[in-house]
């Protein structure tokens, strides 16, 4: 297949955070010093050298990028300072804009005001929708209720209107990931290589999907291995919370205050201190920039962390306020976390840092279907 | 002054790009009392681009452009193009550059001066920054015995001329004599140079200082006074007969500093079997009579009465000279700062010092390549009762080309690594050799041609540095990126040698502050200028020989040890000799101008 040199790209790759790659001068040690890179997917030095040569179809069409876990040891021994970590990393700022087809997540990405446009033109929404529409709907207003005594917070946020809410919300995100996954798969699989890859071979390796998602294997490989451990905390917790704030909901938000020991409020525990404990050594990173891995920190990687502590502090103030009987605080704090908690669902998962929850495995599976492709026969010359 | 055109200067100095301790207003102020210069800017004072440049030209009517300051050539190019869009001569961009001139490291604001004064006049500084000449003193004295000093001793030696060489160490000889071979001609090394050591010990012009340091240097150019420390040798120069009786006696061991610290040697000891001046000395510091008082077992079976004098101390000479000639050359870097690559921990991690006394034929093991191991008392050395490799990789780069490190390039570890990969296929035809280089510069003359030689042979030349060496039980672990083939190459060896890089010596600071010459941020002393004087310093009567200056090889050293010693014989032979670079005052300066001037060209 023709290879096709695009010298824009530079320009374009600029945008996503991307330093002096031009600093690089192949020496290999960075390849040499990751525990990720193997046969057939080398990283960093190799992803260098397609910017450097403008091969924007190459670019677009690799995995390695998500195999990259960022533990930074090759921009601690890189010779010329040229953080091959990090141009990593503003790789994969960029291939999330290239997989997303809506346009919007390289507009969250190269543009603060557009992303923290979105996210309060969606939060007012959630507080009107709160204010407005759910009076309007025949629903009891909070002063009523609060009147009334006691938090009754299925009254508040009647659990049906919540629960089709949350149902459409993970209907959106999904149908624009899923999209989104298939023009990766278009890119790196179909149109990329010459390459034929059986249906077999796609059912019997789609168990590395899972198992990946569940696990991250590949982190743990990194030679510091402490980051694993926060960010699998992180990925739980979280998981738990969003599979049992939209699948299991009227399960989870109960009128009754149901004792401690009960699996509710112990998956609730768990999933908050998860969710605390991760953001808690990212965020420190993150200040303290003592790792190269948080050395440079995009507006894109502070939102989210921001977002996700917000809405961790919300739900635990909800939480208190309900057990200790304070009506008006909890709805307040209701209002709170639901004004943080849609945005960053609906911007942060299909456009911006969160997609990577769907690409690292996906690309993980792909990586494998790679490794088993043959090539196509009827191929060009 | 002659030159009226409207000039613009324009002062280079952008903040935070150099620490700022130019006193730029001051500048500004006498640039102004030429009456050509109508304006002067900063760089604060506008964003400097073309069109703001170009508008500047057009507002002024500028017909000729300075631009002074550090580096100012970095910005030359948007000048020249905004003069050729307004239509003027894109050659009236001059430069005052505050690095060149000897304005040295002291950015003095009368240097300064000078320097603006030149350019503003429109007159080369080498025409008018001329200082006075003195009077000279025909002795002349060279510092280090290495190859450099050894060849700038020789040539001062042999126009009749007095020479002092001052070498630190007991051997003259440097580095190049723990050579074993020479790329690319593979001269032996011992057998090139121990004829020209033997030559400066029996010259009659020459006084050969060996184990002695030059502490202080006072004087103009053309009559330095010089105080040499002589280091206590203990052993009498001229009556020692070089018998070695007394190091078989000697009980005290230490790790030798011409062996690279391969092997050990005895605390009298001589430095190699040819070494000059071929007499044994003594290490005070592990001579156990000089540590606790009892011993001289030296002494008893020295058949000279009174040679041997452990009581010795040091003594310090004075010498008057005329010149100096700096040839201190260089030292390997550590390459245990690169923890990656486990040296000093894993026994068969060599570097390249260390190596090159394995294959010398004079070295430890007599030639033979064989494993390092530790001897009765724990210490790690070399000798050929172990075993002998079969595969060994060498790692190119190490501690050079690395911004964590030096970033400049070392300029002889690739040729050296290709020998070493030469010389193992010689001494074991069946081992496997694995080079990882990154870029392979090959850069003298014969030296394309010695690469592609070793390119024939058997040796695997990889392109991709190996990120880090681990202990595999006895084997070495090697991965690496083989850049060329697009893998990743995983390898078990039986030794690695790190080419390491050169670094400034460890007195090129103490010497610098001595001579007041500068060094650059490297610590390497810095020439006069880098592409027409590189043997001067802005001092006179100071030169420069050898690896001292930069990293070199021995064809380069020998070369500017010849210069050198021509600049120091041109002195002579004039008999007189240029004043220091920071002697010239402006008034001389705006005098030349003026007589220059005048000159109808």
């Amino acid at each position: 297949m023709s290879v096709r040199v695009q010298p824009e790209l530079r320009s374009q790759l600029i945008q996503f955070g991307i330093g002096d790659w031009n600093a690089c001068y192949h020496c290999g040690t960075c390849t040499a010093q990751c525990p990720l890179s193997e046969e057939g997917f080398l990283f960093p030095r190799k992803k260098i050298r397609l910017m450097q040569m403008g091969l924007k179809d190459e670019l677009e069409a690799s995995v390695e990028p998500w195999l990259c876990y960022y533990c930074g040891d090759c921009s601690t021994s890189c010779p010329r300072d040229a953080n091959p970590g990090e141009l990593m990393m503003s790789l994969r700022r960029y291939l999330t804009s290239i997989y997303d087809w809506t346009g919007l997540s390289k507009k969250f990405y190269t543009s603060e005001l557009w992303e923290l446009g979105f996210i309060i033109v969606f939060a007012i929404l959630v507080v009107l929708s709160f204010l407005v529409l759910l009076p309007s709907m025949g629903y009891h207003f909070t002063r009523e209720l609060t009147a009334q005594g006691g938090v009754q917070l299925n009254a508040f946020a009647p659990i049906h209107v919540v629960e089709t809410f949350d149902w459409c919300m993970a209907a959106v995100v999904a149908s624009l990931l899923i999209s989104n996954i298939l023009r990766m798969y278009y890119k790196i699989i179909w149109k990329y290589g010459n390459m034929k890859v059986s249906l077999w071979v796609h059912i019997r390796e789609f168990w590395l999907l899972i198992f990946n998602f569940a696990v991250q294997p590949k982190f743990n490989k990194c030679d510091d291995k402490r980051y694993w451990l926060s960010h699998w905390f992180l990925m739980s917790g979280y998981t738990i919370m969003f599979i049992v704030i939209v699948v299991y909901l009227p399960w989870f938000q109960t009128q009754k205050i149901l004792p401690i020991w009960h699996p509710q409020r112990l998956l609730g525990y768990y999933a908050t201190f998860g969710l605390l404990f991760g953001l808690f050594v990212a965020i420190i990173g993150r200040i303290q920039r003592k790792d190269v891995k948080f050395l440079f920190s995009h507006i894109s990687d502070w939102l989210f962390l921001a977002m996700l502590t917000l809405t961790a502090i919300t739900g635990i103030l909800i939480h208190i306020f309900r057990i200790n009987g304070m009506p008006l605080a909890t709805y307040i704090s209701y209002i709170t976390h639901m004004a943080v908690l849609v945005p960053m669902i609906l911007i942060e998962v299909p456009f911006s840092k969160w997609s990577h929850l769907a690409y690292r495995p996906f690309a993980v599976y792909f990586q494998q279907l790679k490794r088993y492709a043959v090539p196509r026969e009827s191929g060009h010359p | 002054m002659k030159n009226t055109e409207i000039t613009g200067m324009f002062f280079y100095n952008p903040e935070g790009l150099y620490p700022d301790p130019i006193d730029y207003s001051e500048l500004i102020r006498y640039s102004f009392s030429f009456p050509n210069i109508v304006k002067a800017y900063t760089y604060s004072g506008f964003i400097w681009n073309e069109k703001n440049i170009l508008q500047k030209i057009k507002e002024n009517n500028f017909e000729r452009l300075i631009i002074a300051g550090l580096m100012p050539g970095t910005v030359k190019a948007l000048f020249s193009k905004a003069m050729t869009l307004a239509g003027k001569d894109p050659e009236k961009v001059l430069l005052a550059s505050f690095n060149d001139y000897c304005t040295g490291m002291v950015f003095n604001t009368e240097r300064l001066k000078i320097v603006l004064a030149s350019i503003i006049a429109g007159v080369p500084y080498e025409f008018t920054g001329i200082p006075d000449e003195l009077p000279v003193n025909n002795a002349t004295l060279v510092v280090g015995g290495g190859i450099s000093g050894i060849q700038a001793a020789l040539e001062i030696a042999y126009s009749n001329n007095m020479v002092y060489l001052v070498e630190k160490s007991g051997t003259i000889g440097g580095k190049m004599a723990t050579f074993d071979k020479t790329f690319p001609t593979l001269d032996c090394a011992a057998c090139i140079l121990t004829p020209k050591m033997v030559e400066v010990n029996q010259h009659p012009n020459i006084r050969l200082m060996s184990y002695s340091e030059i502490i202080e240097v006072n004087g103009k150019p053309g009559d330095f006074n010089v105080k040499v420390l002589k280091k206590a040798r203990k052993v009498n120069v001229k009556t020692c007969i070089g018998c070695g009786t007394c190091a078989e006696k000697c009980p005290a061991q230490a790790p030798s500093e011409f062996d690279a610290g391969t092997c050990m040697r005895k605390a009298i000891y001589i430095p190699f079997p040819q070494a000059v001046p071929n007499k044994y000395l003594v290490d005070a510091e592990n001579c156990i009579y000089l540590k606790n008082g009892k011993c001289k077992a030296c002494v008893k079976a020295c058949p000279v009465p009174g040679c041997i004098d452990l009581d010795e101390q040091d003594s310090v000479v004075t010498i008057n000279v005329g010149n100096i000639i700096i040839a201190t050359g260089y030292k390997l870097f550590d390459a245990g700062r690169m923890t990656q690559f486990g040296y000093g921990r894993f026994p068969n991690v060599l570097n390249s010092l260390e190596f090159e006394r394995l294959l010398n034929a004079s070295g430890p093991t007599g030639g033979n390549i064989h494993f390092r191991s530790q001897d009765k008392k724990g210490n790690w050395i070399f000798n050929t009762t172990t075993a002998r490799p079969e595969k060994i990789a060498i790692i190119h780069c190490v501690g050079s080309r690395d911004k964590n490190f030096n970033k400049y390039c070392s300029r002889v570890c690739c040729m050296y690594s290709l020998k070493f990969a030469h010389l193992i296929m010689e001494k074991l035809p069946e081992a496997e050799i694995f080079e990882y280089f990154i870029d392979m510069r090959s850069f003298g003359k014969g030296y394309e041609e010695f690469y592609e030689r070793i390119r024939q042979e058997d040796v695997s030349i990889i392109r991709g540095k190996t990120a880090k060496v681990e202990q595999h039980g006895e084997k070495l672990f090697l991965r690496g990126e083989d850049i060329l083939k697009g893998e990743i190459l995983e390898n078990l060896v039986d030794m690695v040698i790190l080419s390491a890089g050169l670094e400034a010596g460890e007195d090129a600071g103490k010497i610098s502050e001595m001579l007041n010459i500068p060094t650059n941020t490297d610590g390497w002393f810095e020439e006069a200028h880098y592409n027409l004087d590189p043997t001067g310093t802005c001092r006179g009567g100071i030169f420069l020989a050898g690896t001292c200056q930069g990293p070199k090889d021995i064809p380069d050293c020998v070369a500017q040890g010849s210069a050198a010693a021509a600049r120091v014989i041109q002195s002579i032979l004039k008999g007189k000799i240029r004043n220091d670079q920071a002697s010239v005052s402006l008034e001389n300066v705006l005098r030349k101008i003026e007589e220059l001037s005048n000159v109808a060209l």
